[in-house]
């Protein structure tokens, strides 16, 4: 079972977990933005060493997240919304490097369970895709696309719409069969050839809009040195004390996470939810969640850590990312030369195992860097933002520039695709839903187009082949929860408006 | 239902389903949500919040599209590396607050920050990796050392 493994990986990998906790735990700033800032620093480097550095910065982007959600109850990123419900209070209760390093073990736990099903799953999923013709390819993106509205609770509508329009941007270039233009306007003929770059929109819609969206709210912390940044130690972490009791918790947290991870582009925030609403509603003592116990934190941080191997699930299987940090990732493998999807595996033996070692090293690097130096945690929400943005938007100019070798263009994209984020952001659409849409517009059209050849025109081809029966099936089973699960989220607001 | 595949004109038959998905669903989603306006006492095309927050930061929000249209701009103008330099610097102090803009140790750490930061994102990618960076009228290029400063 050949992979990559070394001191130089492991320093890699070292240098990532550290710069993804960093970014993880600045209010404001994301793995995905992590990962998208560092991608340009994997041009020189092999796929190996690029696996090491990227892996690491996600793993760290998503746990760093839980230090500011604990200290100061700002999630350091979307994924730790609901650590912030039982760790905060802990904090207050002078609790708060017992609370950290619960957090912290629960990633560890998470990232370790998500691992497992990640090695387990992914091969499994990708031999039964291996039989997929294009009817099932483009059936399969379709339920890609249900699955994002169904779970953008009371948004569907309003998902699936901008996810359409995500498909469509993605038609803007060349159409390659006939080599003919369409919606490019002439004078960019010759730079939009093959359409908009996805690492410029990526970078322009997750980094260059949140920096927008900060500058708006005048680009300076809510908080202050004095504001809880000392960690104290009242009550000692004792891990079979803190864990007893709580392996069921932290199994199906995991799970939960690792399964919303699975499902395309869904976040950690709605992984991290659905686990704390669940831990809430099994638990013993639903009244005390919030008040500042473990339970709660062990279930918001194992489910966002079990994210991190789901999201992979599916982008190495399917080659449809899990979230918008692992559609980074599809910007790497792009770059050496390494097609995501069912012969992933089968071709490409040595990486994907390096992919589990990396997972492997990386939650431990993770646990150590952050678990021992609990103290020094706290100090890194304090640097400050207005430094980092300008150094990140330089960091993302030089990666779009260098995209496809060297073109103005695509530095033009980021600023565009920053004010089509912000305006995403400001008119409450999802912004993941548009970005799947865009990452997986040109193979649904190349497939849709080829179902059309294949059958001679007619739309009969979509229903013929049994296996396309099964995931018929999926996408009216996830219409159907979407249509229902909108009406309780619609009723829910009603009624929490009532009660306001 | 057949849709007829003709090799000249293939390449608009997704865009226009695409546009006709999104037609309907607008329209869709432009009656569904109205109704809920109705429903709750508000008028069907009843303005929705405010764009922006209350009392936001004009100067940041728009200095920041404003100095980032002009740092793209000027890029393969003057060279990636000079250009970086003089744009973070401003970048820095657009975003400094009130307290901030005033003392002079900020500007300073503002300057070492620029010039390092470009310097060694400017070497690093650009000498050592080897990746192309923006060139213009300040780049400096040693083909004996096969050396580009861009």
């Amino acid at each position: 079972m050949p992979f990559a493994i070394g001191p130089e990986y492991i320093a890699v990998a070292l240098l990532g977990v550290v710069i993804g906790i960093i970014f993880g735990a600045i209010p404001g700033m994301t793995a995905t933005m992590a990962v998208a800032v560092f991608l340009p620093l994997t041009y020189a480097y092999s796929m190996e060493m690029a696996l090491y550095l990227l892996l690491g910065l996600y793993v760290g982007g998503i746990s760093g997240g839980l230090v500011p959600a604990i200290l100061i109850s700002i999630p350091g990123t979307p994924s730790s919304v609901c650590t912030t419900f039982d760790g905060h209070p802990m904090a207050l209760k002078g609790e708060s490097e017992r609370a950290l390093k619960i957090g912290i073990t629960s990633s560890f736990i998470g990232g370790m369970i998500s691992l497992v099903v990640l090695a387990f799953f992914t091969p499994v999923l990708a031999a039964w895709a291996i039989k997929f013709s294009a009817v099932e390819k483009f059936l399969i993106i379709l339920f890609a696309l249900t699955v994002i509205a169904a779970l953008s609770r009371g948004q569907m509508l309003r998902g699936i719409w901008i996810g359409m329009l995500g498909v469509l941007m993605a038609m803007m270039n060349q159409f390659s069969v006939n080599n003919e233009y369409r919606m490019v306007p002439d004078f960019l003929k010759s730079e939009m050839q093959s359409g908009f770059q996805l690492f410029p929109v990526l970078i322009g819609l997750f980094a260059v809009s949140e920096m927008f969206q900060q500058c708006e709210t005048g680009m300076h912390a809510s908080y202050t040195k004095e504001d809880a940044m000392k960690v104290e130690n009242k009550q000692k972490f004792n891990f079979f004390r803190d864990f007893k009791g709580q392996w069921i918790n932290v199994v199906r947290s995991a799970l939960l996470g690792t399964f919303m991870g699975i499902l395309p582009g869904v976040g950690g925030s709605a992984a991290s939810l659905i686990a704390y609403s669940q831990a809430k509603s099994w638990s013993k003592h639903p009244e005390l969640l919030g008040t500042g116990v473990p339970e709660g934190l062990i279930a918001s941080e194992t489910s966002n850590n079990g994210l991190t191997g789901g999201a992979l699930v599916p982008l190495l299987s399917l080659g449809i990312p899990g979230d918008s940090t692992t559609a980074v990732l599809i910007g790497a493998f792009m770059l050496q030369g390494i097609q995501v999807g069912p012969l992933f595996i089968t071709n490409n033996p040595d990486v994907w195992n390096t992919v589990l070692v990396a997972l492997l090293v990386c939650n431990i690097l993770m646990f150590l860097v952050m678990f021992f130096p609990v103290k020094l945690l706290a100090k890194i929400i304090l640097i400050p933002q207005e430094r980092l943005y300008p150094v990140v938007l330089m960091m993302c100019t030089v990666g779009a520039y260098a995209t496809l070798n060297g073109r103005m263009f695509d530095v033009w994209c980021l600023l565009f695709f920053g004010i089509v984020g912000l305006l995403i952001k400001k008119f409450h659409f999802p912004v993941s839903c548009f970005l799947i849409g865009f990452i997986l517009g040109g193979d649904l059209e190349d497939y849709f187009i080829q179902v059309l050849t294949a059958y001679d025109g007619s739309l009969t081809g979509l229903f013929v082949r049994p296996m396309s029966w099964v995931i018929w099936a999926l996408i009216v089973i996830s219409v159907v929860y979407a249509f229902l699960d909108n009406r309780k989220a619609k009723r829910q607001e009603k009624e929490a408006a009532a009660k306001q | 239902m057949r849709i007829n595949v003709v090799y000249s004109t293939q390449h608009w038959i997704f865009p226009i389903i695409t546009i006709g998905v999104l037609i309907i669903l607008g329209i869709l989603l432009i009656a569904v949500e109205g109704a809920a306006r109705v429903k709750a006492g508000k008028g069907f095309f009843a303005k929705p919040g405010a764009f922006f927050e209350k009392n936001y930061d004009k100067v940041k929000f728009w200095g920041s599209i404003v100095l980032m249209f002009a740092y793209f701009f000027m890029l393969d103008k003057i060279g990636f590396t000079v250009c970086s330099i003089i744009f973070l610097f401003l970048f820095n102090t657009l975003f400094a607050n009130k307290e901030q803009m005033g003392t002079p140790k900020y500007h300073v750490v503002s300057v070492i920050i620029s010039v390092v930061a470009c310097l060694v994102i400017s070497i690093l990618f650009g000498t050592i990796f080897a990746i192309t960076l923006p060139s213009g009228f300040c780049t400096i290029e040693i083909p004996a050392l096969s050396l580009i400063i861009y």
